[in-house]
């Protein structure tokens, strides 16, 4: 039980001075550092911005209101921004494999996913964080429960948004370069949690909720803040759960194929 | 005791064949060929604790790829090994507390902090206690001479200093065995002079064991006790340095910069000393140590070159492999 612990214990001492190292290295360009998050948290506004001047003219759209789709981005960005803030290198598997940058995270003694997500902090996801509690400040549920729900939302959409991009950036185990592909479904996945869900009908619907599981997040809104939906609950947190599941699994299984690379890396 | 063994150790890639041109990246694209690559074969290894041991051949030979099943970053293809009483790729972890890697082209400092930063990280990595940590860090920072950048961002240290940080990061948790892929590349002599004498300084005080790549017969001579050189793949040699020593590297390289044009065809054959290069304002000649001395060698040259300037030089390991190729090959045809 205490090696059990002691071994736990190891792991978030490392984590933390992981998270430390990269706040330290994002600092190290001060004004890059809040240009790129005040960027990106303006970014958003402008788009609060359009959803308010299309509300103001269609007030519900499938029985979404303005406040259910500020809600929906709240969600989207803050949950993408803190698995970013915090595992940056979610979305630089594919890169990191095909360009064998996985040396030094297996020549030391930690889990080597873990080791990889942590060792990058996205700067610009630090404004999409911020942005996401400001829209939850502006026009969030403050009570005790509307807090701890949109928690919740905003730790089922960052683990989902990691689960989805380790499992793509693990095709680069078998075929190379799967850069590309891991970009464009990043690119989709992200378009597609910041839409309304029940937009979409019949193909494009269970599109939504299959092969790009974007509607897992884009429906939080409504099955989750607005009323608790225990089937949608159950299976957002499977699907979320099960990928993470399956990108452990795939990337401990690609390692055994992982054949390095001659390139020349540094780590920033 | 033995810090690494290894049987049969292969490794073989798989890698994919283009024909050449658009025409022929249309056709990889619907029918791709592959090819087998082997990049190391049926290596067997026995090195025991303490040792320090050069392992060389030419580009391509499966030093690194060696390196990387030993640390356990590679699956072999086949064959067994153990280092430091584990598997590599099946207790990667558990190894990982006993060993040390510095690869001279991948850095583990973080490019846009100061060292001390990345020293930090690595004593959480290896879960040192606090007080284990900060006595370890003084000694590595007093003997490898780190106080000036210590908080200098890796960024903007030189290659020198830059390579010095390196080795004492993976000097910092004691490993039993520290594996040096190309430490030396690109530095100057110096420089290079100083790691060799960090590392054996390391392995005496800490009985490390050293297992080297490098392209430079300076580290073979002045830091290894044995050498094993491998060629496509399997270990062509396996002998103590001062064997190859007094076999190989007892030749050194003489370049002389000339004041003025020097004419030597008139100039009788010296024993032991073989001209390589003779041309208007330079000569460059081998010395056999074990049939002539330096000076006696130069002696044949004074009254006939004015010279300007004088280096001497090791062989460039290219060089010495070859002739180690030459021995084996004779040996086995005479056998």
């Amino acid at each position: 039980m205490s090696t059990e612990a002691n071994r736990v214990g190891g792991i978030w001492r490392f984590l933390l001075a992981c998270w430390k190292a990269n706040f330290a290295s994002a600092l190290e360009y001060r004004l890059s550092f809040f240009l790129l998050a005040g960027m990106m948290l303006l970014n958003n506004l402008i788009w609060v911005f359009f959803w308010q001047l299309f509300f103001s003219r269609f007030p519900v759209v499938q029985g979404w209101e303005l406040r259910d789709v500020m809600i929906l981005w709240a969600l989207s960005a803050g949950g993408f921004g803190w698995a970013s803030v915090l595992f940056g290198n979610y979305g630089r598997i594919a890169n990191i494999v095909s360009s064998g940058q996985l040396d030094v995270y297996l020549s030391q003694p930690k889990p080597v996913l873990l080791h990889v997500l942590a060792s990058r902090m996205s700067v610009t996801a630090a404004g999409d964080f911020l942005f996401g509690w400001l829209i939850f400040a502006w026009v969030g549920d403050h009570t005790i429960r509307g807090f701890l729900l949109f928690v919740a939302g905003l730790l089922l959409t960052g683990l989902l948004f990691m689960g989805l991009m380790i499992v793509v950036g693990c095709i680069a185990f078998w075929y190379g370069n799967s850069e590309g592909i891991a970009g464009q479904v990043f690119n989709s996945f992200i378009t597609l949690t910041t839409y309304p869900s029940d937009i979409f009908r019949g193909v494009a619907r269970t599109l939504l909720f299959t092969v790009v599981p974007a509607g897992f997040i884009s429906y939080l809104p409504i099955g989750l803040i607005r009323s608790i939906d225990p089937a949608f609950l159950i299976a957002a947190v499977s699907v979320t759960f099960g990928l993470m599941a399956a990108g452990c699994t795939l990337f401990a299984l690609g390692l055994r194929r992982y054949a390095s690379g001659n390139a020349i890396t540094v780590r920033q | 005791m033995r810090a690494l063994t290894t049987h049969g150790l292969s490794k073989t890639f798989k890698v994919k064949r283009k024909p050449e041109g658009l025409s022929g990246s249309v056709r990889a694209l619907f029918k791709p060929e592959w090819k087998d690559k082997i990049a190391v074969h049926s290596i067997d290894l026995a090195i025991e604790q303490g040792e320090t041991v050069a392992f060389l051949g030419p580009n391509g030979a499966g030093k690194s790829t060696t390196i990387k099943m030993l640390t356990g970053i590679l699956h072999p293809t086949s064959g067994e090994a153990e280092v430091a009483g584990f598997v590599p790729w099946r207790d990667r972890t558990k190894l990982a507390f006993r060993i040390g890697t510095v690869f001279g082209q991948k850095s583990q400092l973080w490019y846009h902090l100061p060292p001390i930063d990345t020293f930090e990280l690595i004593s959480r990595v290896y879960e040192l206690t606090r007080a284990d940590y900060a006595a370890r860090q003084r000694d590595l920072i007093e003997r490898f001479e780190l106080g000036p950048y210590l908080h200098t961002p890796v960024r903007k240290l030189s290659l020198g200093e830059r390579m010095r940080c390196e080795i004492a990061a993976s000097f910092l948790h004691r490993p039993q065995l520290l594996f040096l892929d190309e430490p030396t590349i690109g530095l100057d002599v110096v420089v290079k002079q100083r790691i060799r004498e960090l590392i054996r300084e390391r392995n005496r005080r800490e009985e490390t064991t050293v297992f080297l790549t490098s392209h430079d017969a300076g580290d073979v001579e002045e830091l290894c006790s044995r050498v094993i050189v491998i060629h496509h793949g399997g270990v062509l040699l396996d002998e103590p340095v001062e064997r190859v020593k007094r076999d190989v590297l007892s030749r050194k390289t003489v370049r002389l910069t000339l004041a003025e044009e020097a004419d030597l065809s008139g100039m009788p054959e010296t024993a032991g000393v073989d001209i390589r290069e003779s041309e208007p304002g330079r000569l460059v000649f081998s010395v056999d140590l074990k049939r002539i001395g330096i000076e006696e060698a130069l002696n044949a040259f004074l009254g006939k070159v004015r010279i300007a300037d004088l280096t001497v030089e090791d062989p460039p390991l290219e060089e010495i492999i070859k002739h180690i190729y030459g021995s084996q090959a004779r040996e086995e045809v005479r056998s």
